[in-house]
């Protein structure tokens, strides 16, 4: 195999790469399935199953949103923050007006999401913060005007409509109504991504800046785009905490944006931007969900939880590094060979 | 040519000085009891070890670099020399451990970023959560709170007949003694010069790497050192210690005039920064606004504070845009074109 | 009528005129070979057509129109497109979407058509003869493919005029051969291709007109068949020597510096040298010879293949930067803006900074000693400033180069490496930094001179050595160098070719 990798033409070698991410994903979840279906008796029921995959649904639509800003070569910190405070709008508008339609207080959720990703935006391509900065305050601003909106009391299940709290609990030929959903955010993310051109600019942007913008690309108008699905997704990602976790308060999915971003970083998503799927991010969000359910089963703290993910994030953005250079170190070599200058050059 | 009363006036830390007496004042007409000496004295009680952070954060930012595991390596190593010292070891030998743990969380991050070259947001960010992590495992639940008063007085005791501060004094003796390292030391000088020029640095004999490992061992220190005045000033050590203090630590850096992006910056402007959010949470206190309002105020403020800095450096150098993206740094060396290869990103 | 014509073109920076009254122009479908030393003005020209500077004086016209080239934009919306030795791409992208990157093709429902993008792509590349594919990951392409990529792009764009800047540095004979033929592919469809190279036998091969630059001033303009390569030699450097350098008597000693086999895969292969106590070594060469490539190797910044060195007969491994500094060794970089200096900092702070650990007590900063030692080399280099704590970057070039050089002679080292220390200086600050480095020779130390510029190579070296694509070709005495054999040497033009 050795010698196969050896005799690839270069252009082969980064094409394989390119896979590799995903079928390594892959291969780690047979891992921990077989590692957790071994130890945990309910681990492989169908029950656990559709709990990881409400668990995971939450966790796709976000990320597809965080994955479009990470891919112009930014992060959004804030997306907890939204996805907390729009649920507990959904959560709020439903309490105070149950006759609204479940799928129009999705769209304000949406909505909302999409003017705090807007502001995001803002900051950060026009007012020109750094992503770090920008969302780590809005973050606090996001989190602080939530907690402002519940006033230190929260919503429970029991003043929501059945018909919103029923959506949690639906199954849809067998799938959970939220995974329809996630799978159906992953589907026009991924379509989006790539067929949709001011999309396509992300990737340019992230892979290198500086040749977009002389290709004529509006970057500031692009990661405003962003910034705002991001917001949106985020949204989005609130309604469906809201119906899976009725009780809301302040700080309902504080944090969360770790998990998202993990998620996001495991599957492949490169942290200068530039590349990255839609469907490695699913399978990160899959695979990440997997090792919490486990962790869960196996009656572990919760907080071996927060290591894994933070783990996770090191190691992959460390492998990600390591297997780059090596790559860019083959093809150096490669190249070295074929240009050593012969003596026959050398003679005036 | 300004003038050399202009050019003072202009400087950053003026400003902040100006901050801190207008924001006084309006503390004052809140509730006259602000101005009472006792009252000033202990306004930055409670963040000492928020400053603390920030000065070892500030040692990373102008290398160019982020550390945003500061506040987890906080709580992870006041967990550990909780837990050592309920076992029974001297309080004392206890914090000793805990500051070495502290040191080699710094490590952690040193040798991934300064050898390994990682991208210091992604690391820190990890490190953030697995550091996080460690602590709770290492301590969950209610904490340890029987620290004894000749250790606590650091954080929360008090001289001169109970009105100042130890803590002050602490804060006070560190941004002095960090100070001198920044500014008058070669180590220090170090720092600017690979924050602005890295390459440059290098190619002058600087030893780059170490510098860059070594100032994330002395932000894990300073994170110690925090943690055992946040033990001393609330009397106990819990897993989730400082863990929303994070914005404020950041905002203390960037408000203290130290350039994101690394070259600049100075320790009086992150000490004066430090009070001065000390003194708007104060503020905000007397003025009856919750824990959660005034973090929108310091994220706005935080936001505030870059775009003033883009504002002012726009208009000394005529208005050269503030950067949009972060630069490719360490995967890819400088390539020369002459006969040699891949350029992955521009140098 | 020209596709494109420079009328009276001139273009000065801090008081250098790097272009100076040019006039020429250049037909379509023609391969226009630009030649000239570094510092020719060649670049300059490039960056005045592609819209990056703008000229103080003179027109450019386009089809006979005199247009105002403001910015890229412009440039790029006139059909002019540059390619430089670093190919821009986006590496993480595909071949068809490095090409269409920003102007997709639509299909019918305004989405990104690729299917049809990738046609296009392939049909392009397919004219160009390239090996490679559409859907191809740039980041597994070499320099050459990447080359080919930009001028499939260029293409794509219908660009009318392509500058090629020295395009075949990185490549091996085969890829020279493919794009050789893509040029000639380019000529048939009428696109107008400016060749920059120092290559002379490249230029005889595939240029119908040549263009000789020398010292920002147009020489001529001619077709290639009616200058053989020593003719174009001979204009290239045809100067007379009457500004020679003030160049002291120094006695030479011992060998302080030894060399042997000096390698680093891809770039420079058995590069073996001496040099002598209080001597002056000229390293010529044109760009992408490998001469900077050495010198970086040698100050332990970029990794040595194989081969050894010995300072003061003592072997000497080249670590880093540090070590060599440690060894009496020291290197003035080639870009002073990016690698020699750090622009905010003072002079002061510039000046001491390789040497911080022998003016620090204890660690402390001792400012006073510093800014003495700043003021020593401001005079002694006579840089104009008003104190040691001005900003570097307020200086004009000639000064900050003579900061550059303050900070490495303060290292005090026994063997001092200048890479171009006169590029882009003006007259006065040359002469300053040729008198110093001829007094500091006299004074015993031993100076490498890494220099495009012949006069300086000539003036001031007691010995000259000529690298060629990664060798050392010849050395010659400062009795028996001149001009012409030296280029020769340097372009591996023979005695009969001339």
């Amino acid at each position: 195999m050795i010698a196969r990798v050896r005799a690839m033409r270069p252009q082969e070698l980064a094409a394989a790469a390119f896979r590799l991410r995903e079928i390594g994903i892959v291969l780690a979840l047979l891992v921990v399935i077989v590692f957790f279906g071994a130890r945990a008796s309910n681990f492989l029921s169908v029950s656990n199953w559709q709990d990881i995959a409400q668990n995971v649904s939450i966790v796709v639509v976000v990320a597809v949103g965080e994955t479009m800003v990470v891919l112009t070569r930014n992060i959004d910190l804030s997306v907890g923050s939204i996805v907390g405070l729009c649920g507990y709008l959904v959560a709020a508008t439903l309490a105070h007006h149950p006759g609204v339609p479940v799928e129009v207080v999705a769209l304000i959720a949406m909505a909302a999401g999409l003017g705090l990703g807007l502001i995001n935006g803002l900051l950060v391509a026009v007012a020109r913060i750094p992503a770090i900065i920008a969302t780590l305050a809005t973050l606090a601003i996001y989190r602080g005007i939530d907690a402002e909106i519940t006033g230190g009391k929260n919503i429970t299940a029991s003043q929501l409509p059945d018909r919103f709290l029923s959506l949690a609990a639906s199954k849809p030929l067998g799938f959970p109504a939220l995974a329809w959903i996630a799978l159906g955010v992953a589907v026009v993310g991924a379509a989006t991504l790539r067929f949709v051109p001011w999309a396509r600019d992300f990737y340019a942007i992230g892979s290198n800046p500086d040749a977009a913008r002389f290709a004529g690309i509006p970057a500031g108008r692009r990661i405003i785009i962003a910034f705002a699905l991001s917001g949106a997704l985020a949204g989005l990602g609130g309604f469906l905490f809201a119906s899976r976790f009725p009780t809301l308060d302040s700080g309902a999915a504080n944090g969360f944006e770790l998990t998202v971003i993990t998620a996001v970083v495991i599957g492949g998503v490169n942290v200068f931007g530039g590349s990255g799927t839609v469907l490695g991010v699913v399978l990160g969000a899959v695979l990440v969900a997997t090792i919490s359910n486990g962790f869960t089963l196996l009656r572990l703290d919760e907080f071996w939880k927060i290591f894994f993910n933070g783990f996770a994030i090191v190691a992959a953005v460390t492998i990600d590094s390591l297997v780059t250079r090596r790559l860019q170190e083959a093809l150096r070599r490669r190249r070295a060979e074929l240009l050593v200058p012969s003596p026959a050059r050398a003679d005036a | 040519m300004k003038s050399l009363t202009l050019r003072i006036l202009l400087r950053w830390e003026t400003l902040l000085v100006v901050a801190i007496i207008a924001v006084g004042i309006w503390s004052a007409t809140l509730s006259p009891f602000f101005l009472n000496r006792a009252n000033l004295l202990d306004l930055v009680t409670p963040y000492v070890f928020v400053g603390l952070m920030a000065f070892g954060l500030t040692f990373v930012v102008i290398t160019g670099e982020i550390d945003i595991s500061i506040c987890s390596t906080l709580a992870a190593s006041i967990v550990s020399f909780a837990q050592i010292f309920a076992a029974g070891v001297n309080v004392w030998a206890a914090a000793l451990i805990g500051l070495c743990i502290a040191g080699g969380l710094g490590l952690v991050n040193g040798l991934l970023i300064g050898v390994l070259n990682l991208p210091s947001l992604a690391v820190t960010l990890g490190t953030l959560a697995a550091y996080s992590g460690l602590a709770f495992v290492v301590l969950s639940g209610e904490g340890v709170a029987t620290f004894p008063e000749s250790f606590t007085k650091y954080g929360g005791g008090y001289l001169a007949g109970n009105e100042l501060p130890i803590a002050l004094l602490v804060l006070v003796a560190f941004a002095l003694g960090l100070g001198i390292v920044l500014h008058g030391t070669r180590f220090g000088r170090y720092l600017y010069a690979i924050g602005s020029n890295r390459e440059a640095a290098r190619l002058s004999g600087i030893p780059v790497t170490r510098v860059r490992v070594t100032v994330f061992v002395v932000s894990g220190l300073m994170a110690g050192i925090a943690g055992l005045v946040y033990v001393g000033y609330f009397g106990s050590a819990r897993a989730d210690a400082a863990s929303t203090s994070l914005l404020d630590v950041v905002t203390a850096v960037v408000l203290g005039g130290v350039g994101i992006f690394g070259g600049t910056g100075s320790m009086p402007g992150v000490l004066l920064a430090l009070i001065l959010v000390a003194e708007v949470r104060s503020g905000m206190q007397l003025a009856n606004l919750s824990g959660q309002l005034q973090n929108i105020v310091i994220g706005v403020l935080l936001l505030a504070a870059i775009v003033a800095g883009n504002l002012i450096s726009a208009a000394r150098t005529g208005s050269r845009p503030a950067r949009l993206h972060r630069r490719r740094k360490g995967v890819t060396a400088n390539a020369r074109a002459d006969a040699q290869v891949l350029v992955d990103s521009n140098p | 009528m020209s596709l494109l014509e420079l009328r009276g073109i001139s273009k000065s920076y801090g008081g250098v005129r790097a272009v100076d009254d040019v006039s020429f122009g250049i037909e379509p479908g023609t391969v226009h070979a630009l030649v000239g030393e570094n510092g020719a003005g060649k670049s300059t020209l490039v960056k005045l057509v592609t819209g990056v500077i703008q000229p103080d004086d003179g027109d450019l016209l386009i089809d006979g129109e005199p247009v105002w080239i403001g910015d890229a934009q412009t440039a790029h919306r006139l059909g002019i497109v540059a390619m430089y030795q670093e190919p821009t791409v986006f590496p993480d992208l595909s071949v068809a979407e490095n090409v269409f990157a920003g102007r997709h093709p639509r299909s019918r429902l305004h989405t990104v058509d690729w299917r049809g993008m990738e046609d296009e792509a392939m049909r392009i590349l397919r004219e160009l003869g390239v090996d490679f594919g559409p859907g191809t990951p740039v980041r597994g392409l070499g320099v050459a493919d990447r080359q080919l990529l930009e001028i499939a792009k260029a293409l794509s764009t219908n660009a009318r005029l392509l500058i090629m800047d020295e395009p075949t540095a990185a490549l091996s004979p085969n890829e020279v051969d493919n794009l050789f033929a893509t040029v000639r592919k380019l000529r048939e469809r009428g696109v107008a291709v400016v060749y920059i190279s120092h290559r002379l036998e490249e230029v005889a091969a595939l240029a119908d007109t040549v263009t000789v630059l020398r010292d920002g001033r147009h020489i001529d303009t001619k077709p290639a068949g009616e200058l053989s390569q020593g003719e174009i030699i001979r204009l290239m450097v045809g100067r007379s020597l009457d500004a020679l350098f003030p160049k002291e008597e120094a006695e030479i000693g011992d060998v302080v510096f030894r060399a042997d086999g000096l390698t680093r895969r891809g770039v420079f292969a058995d590069i073996s040298f001496e040099l002598r106590r209080g001597e002056i070594v000229g390293l010529a060469g044109f760009v992408g010879a490998g001469r900077t490539e050495v010198a970086r190797s040698i100050f332990g910044v970029d990794p040595l293949d194989g081969g050894r060195i010995e300072i003061e007969g003592r072997p000497f491994r080249p670590r880093s930067p540090r070590a060599a500094l440690r060894r009496g060794l020291a290197y003035l970089p080639e870009d002073r803006l990016h690698e020699g200096l750090v622009q905010p900092m003072s002079i002061s702070d510039n000046t001491s900074m390789a040497v911080l650990p022998a003016l620090t007590a204890g660690g402390f900063l001792r400012p006073r000693l510093e800014r003495s030692l700043a003021r020593r080399f401001m005079q002694q280099l006579s840089i104009k400033a008003t104190s040691p704590a001005q900003v570097v970057r307020s200086l004009s070039g000639g000064n900050q180069q003579k900061v550059v050089l303050g900070k490495w002679l303060a290292a005090e080292p026994r063997i001092l490496i200048l890479d171009e220390p006169t590029h882009g200086v003006d007259v006065g600050t040359k002469a300053d930094v040729h008198r110093t480095i001829s007094h500091l020779a006299a004074q015993g130390l031993t100076i490498l001179l890494i220099s495009s510029e012949l006069p300086e190579i000539l003036g001031m070296s007691d010995r000259v050595l000529v690298m060629r694509e990664g060798r050392l070709v010849t050395e010659l005495s400062r009795d028996e160098a001149t001009q012409e054999n030296v280029i020769q040497a340097a372009a591996g033009v023979t005695e009969e070719a001339a």
